[in-house]
């Protein structure tokens, strides 16, 4: 039987493929068991500090006291475990071959635990989004994979995490896309998915069916409805910029403090949320409880507008200081608040055109979480399945892209970029990797390249081709591109006295049968990016690349050489690629 | 493509560790779900009290904030629900209530407490024709404890709206079951009497009252109902006798005492009472014509129509008649009901103010009209 077994798993272990199905489930299971756990002991843990009916006085010191016992756990024993765990996921991804800790999974887990069952203001998602992609990496590791298998497997660890932390398997899938690796169309989508749907799964079986908020069911009362929608994609653009600047406006500051104080920096943020949730608890914790109540419509508009402006204060000095927690749930605070604000006025002055206060709370969510994580489709989907509403669908699109696009526009550098970059790690954005690869081979393609006629005979071509810097040259007839005559091929022949042979007679892609030329001449098309030409050139070894129609093959657009592709990035000048001159 | 495996530990091992970590975790996940489960329903329960006690001490804001948060750690717990809607609407937050409780009818809309709520909260709202519905899936609804009594106690309420709403039909609609299955509590069954009374179905609530009053003989709000029953009727002697009996056993019933001054006084004017003499007839339609002639006085004035100057006329011929029985007593007697009858309608067209409708006048000519 174990000889079976082990038979079984050596040939898994062959094929790569099968490998990586099999570990996206056992990801998803474990990771899904992991983040229920972290979020019962979670729960369980605050209980213990807050009991019912407890002191006042418990609110002040219980911060203060959870931020300095996890604060010095952070300096002496976990210092990667400090914040929320998304920069630190997208650097081991970018950076360090997917290689995270089994200790920084260790402590983020007992020490965000303890800190946020204190009520530091942070969230539980980011935490466990870093906790999945770590265990993913450990396993991945201690199963021998290579550092590009380990890498691929660390997304599926975050999708199974924020599946299980926000029961959102959809939104994760996404979230792991869109923000972790900056590239929607990843070749690693399949493990991802199966990674959160088995993290889903394993949550329903420990926890049941429950999404994160009940939320009454909300419309559009009035189509003009879309232009208070409007308003609060702006104020939400705002107060997501405002949040985002003091936090790392705060952050750069405690960074400049004397490093012998970090151990007892987190206090700060104790301090902070102690103070401020002695007075007003709703700072206390991520406050779901609160937000629940005012998505279903339970507010004051003055209440409201203190508890957004108290939490992004809290958050901020919170996350500044150097408390483990991220900044998702707290988003989703600020956003509510800030919603139910908007659509508290709106509905005081307009209540027959105007929904109540709770459906702008919903949008309001949205609309913060894509203005602070810049990830807007995420958050249009996940804020569907926490509420599992769908009518609010198309306000929240608006509402989210004149958020993402205001602060887009007022911080140029995304969060967790430009945390990143405060301590000195300059991760990939996915606007850049975007923007590299969208300039395509038309922008920088030779038009109007030298050709030669299958009839020219090989010992002419050789004296034409002497002075042009190219690995090969197109043969062209009658305008239909015959194949790519290599340089060395032309040198052979003619050092074999064959200088008189016709190019038809050397050339290997003459089929007129389009996948035989295709497959025989490696080109390119015009659309195609330069990053891809540059890829396609090393697999064929040539430094050049005939630029075809997709329509038909053998029509000849241009040529595209390295030296193009360099001169495009800034690299050198088209002067290494000169052709000779045209006889 | 060969994948290296570390030294210092197998690919079996790790994997076998990678499942073990898995079982044991899901142990341990199902412990701390169990442990919070168990922690979240005492937690919730006392939020529950707590919202429930300030609901008693008319504290119905408080009761919502609380019961609220209960929802929040249990939210199906249907009990809280229904308790919910219920302090909103204490509160006068109708529309929450209504939403609150759409939600636990779209689930089960057989509910009868959330039907019976929802009934209430329409009746708060001023909607009463859609509230009837709703009470009516309450009494056939289900009802997780004492399935019969708060049947009962639903269309009782249906019976209270009804009677309010004047709707007679359908009151007696509701009333014909809950006298099938008469309620024990004798309270509950006077009160039954008196809803037929004002269903206008005297005969049913005199034998709902005569059923009352063969078990407890002395129950003077029994006999007082009996009486009107029998007064409704138009069997007067009955009705005093009945009268008599409750200002015997409560001397200063108010209401005992108007009834039977009205029945004597009805009993002394009707001119139709069986077994009277041809000449008091005679008698008590002229004292019958007098009172009326009596009532239009101060409205008869020279802007008076026609037909009441007409009919005041003729009033006033009828009484010039000699003091004594004329020979056509039976005809004159016919006649001064005609006169006195016809100028009480135009009377009750013309007149300011309207009369008493439960005077001695009025429920005579009311009875001569019918």
């Amino acid at each position: 039987m174990i000889d079976k077994l082990r038979r079984s798993l050596e040939k898994l272990r062959q094929n790569e493929d099968q490998m990586a199905l099999v570990l996206s489930l056992l990801i998803g299971a474990l990771v899904g068991l992991v983040v229920v756990a972290f979020i019962l002991l979670t729960g369980r843990l605050s209980a213990r500090m807050y009991p019912a009916g407890g002191a006042g006085w418990r609110r002040f010191l219980v911060p203060v006291l959870g931020s300095l016992s996890t604060g010095y756990l952070l300096w002496r024993y976990f210092p990667n475990a400090r914040g929320s765990g998304i920069p630190q996921t997208k650097a081991a991804i970018f950076i360090h071959d997917g290689r995270i800790l089994f200790r920084t999974v260790l402590g983020k887990f007992f020490c965000c635990s303890a800190s946020l069952a204190s009520g530091i203001a942070l969230g539980r998602e980011g935490p466990s989004v870093h906790v999945g992609a770590g265990l993913a990496s450990v396993i991945a590791r201690n199963l021998g994979l290579k550092p590009s298998q380990v890498k691929a497997l660390v997304p599926a660890g975050c999708a199974a995490a924020l599946a299980a932390a926000f029961n959102t398997p959809i939104a994760a899938v996404l979230f792991s896309l869109e923000e972790i690796l900056g590239d929607l169309h990843a070749t690693v989508l399949g493990s991802v998915v199966l990674s959160a749907a088995t993290s889903w799964v394993v949550l329903h079986l420990v926890l049941g069916d429950d999404p994160l908020f009940h939320v009454a069911g909300y419309q559009l009362v009035n189509p003009a409805e879309f232009g208070v929608y409007a308003v609060l994609g702006v104020v939400g653009g705002l107060g997501s910029v405002g949040f985002v600047k003091l936090l790392l406006h705060l952050r750069q500051w405690f960074m400049r403090l004397p490093k012998s104080t970090a151990w007892f920096q987190p206090v700060a943020g104790g301090l902070t949320v102690g103070i401020l949730g002695y007075f007003v608890p709703e700072v206390l914790g991520v406050g779901y409880n609160n937000v629940e109540k005012v998505l279903n419509g339970n507010i004051v508009i003055k209440l409201v507008v203190l508890f957004a402006v108290l939490k992004i204060v809290a958050t901020a000095v919170c996350y500044a200081s150097g408390n483990a927690g991220g900044i998702f749930g707290p988003s989703l605070f600020i956003g509510a608040m800030m919603g139910a604000a908007v659509g508290g006025v709106a509905h005081m002055l307009f209540p027959i055109v105007t929904a109540g206060p709770g459906a702008y709370a919903l949008v309001g969510m949205g609309t913060a979480f894509a203005g602070i994580v810049r990830t807007p489709w995420t958050s249009v989907i996940m804020i569907f399945e926490i509420t599992r509403d769908y009518t609010i669908i198309v306000p929240l699109m608006i509402s989210n892209m004149i958020a993402f696009f205001i602060s887009q526009k007022l911080q140029k550098e995304p969060i967790y970029e430009a945390l990143s970059h405060q301590e000195g790690i300059h991760l990939p954005t996915g606007e850049a990797r975007a923007q590299g690869d969208r300039i395509p081979v038309l922008q920088s393609m030779r038009s109007k390249p030298i050709t030669f006629s299958p009839d020219a005979e090989v010992g002419a071509v050789l004296s034409q081709i002497k002075e042009g810097g190219f690995d090969a040259w197109p043969v062209v007839a009658k305008d239909r591109l015959q194949g790519m005559i290599r340089n060395s091929a032309i040198v052979d022949l003619v050092a074999a006295g064959l200088s008189t042979k016709k190019l038809s007679e050397v050339l290997d892609g003459s089929s007129s049968d389009g996948q035989a030329i295709a497959d025989a001449i490696p080109h390119v098309h015009p659309d195609h990016s330069l990053s891809f030409a540059l890829k396609r050139m090393g697999a064929s070894g040539v430094n050049v690349l005939p630029v075809v129609s997709r329509a038909n093959i053998h029509e000849l657009l241009g040529i595209i050489a390295l030296g193009d592709i360099l001169d495009a990035y800034g690299v050198m000048k088209r002067a290494n690629g000169k052709e000779p001159a045209a006889e | 493509m060969m994948v290296q495996p570390v030294a210092g530990r197998s690919f079996l091992a790790t994997f076998a560790l990678v499942l073990v970590a898995i079982a044991g975790l899901f142990a341990i996940d199902m412990f701390l779900a169990k442990t919070d489960r168990a922690e979240s329903h005492i937690e919730a329960t006392r939020l529950f009290e707590e919202g429930q006690a300030s609901l008693k001490n008319g504290d119905p804001l408080k009761a919502v904030d609380r019961i609220s948060d209960a929802i929040t750690i249990e939210r199906d717990n249907r009990d809280y629900l229904r308790s919910l809607a219920s302090a909103q609407l204490a509160a006068g937050e109708s529309a929450d209530a209504q939403t609150t409780l759409a939600g636990l009818l779209s689930s089960n809309s057989t509910d009868g407490l959330a039907n019976l709520l929802m009934a209430r909260v329409l009746v708060r709202e001023g909607r009463a024709a859609d509230a009837v519905a709703y009470y009516h899936r309450a009494i056939y609804g289900s009802w997780k404890v004492d399935v019969e009594g708060n049947r009962r106690r639903a269309r009782l309420e249906l019976i209270d709206l009804l009677a309010q709403q004047n709707s007679k039909a359908e009151l007696l609609a509701e009333l014909l079951p809950m006298q099938d299955n008469a309620p024990r509590d004798l309270t509950a069954r006077v009160y039954l009497g008196e809803l037929l009374l004002r269903a206008d179905s005297p005969p049913r609530a005199a034998d709902v009252f005569r059923g009352i009053l063969h078990e407890s003989p002395s129950n003077s709000t029994a006999n007082l109902g009996l009486g009107e029953a029998e007064f409704a009727q138009g069997d007067y002697r009955a009705a005093e006798k009945s009268f008599q009996t409750v200002l015997r056993l409560a001397p200063d019933d108010p209401k005992g005492r108007h009834w039977l001054d009205v029945c004597r006084e009805l009993l002394q004017l009707d001119p139709t009472i069986r077994g009277l003499a041809s000449s008091e007839r005679w008698r008590r339609s002229l004292t019958l014509v007098r009172q009326v002639r009596n009532d239009v006085d101060s409205c008869v004035r020279e802007d008076s129509s026609e037909e009441l100057k007409e009919w005041a006329s003729k009033a006033d011929a009828a009484l010039k008649t000699p003091a004594k029985e004329p020979r056509t007593a039976d005809d004159d007697f016919e006649a001064n009901l005609d006169i006195a009858e016809q100028l009480w309608q135009i009377r009750q067209k013309e007149c300011q103010p309207q009369a008493s409708n439960d005077s001695a006048l009025a429920l005579v000519l009311k009875r001569l009209a019918r």
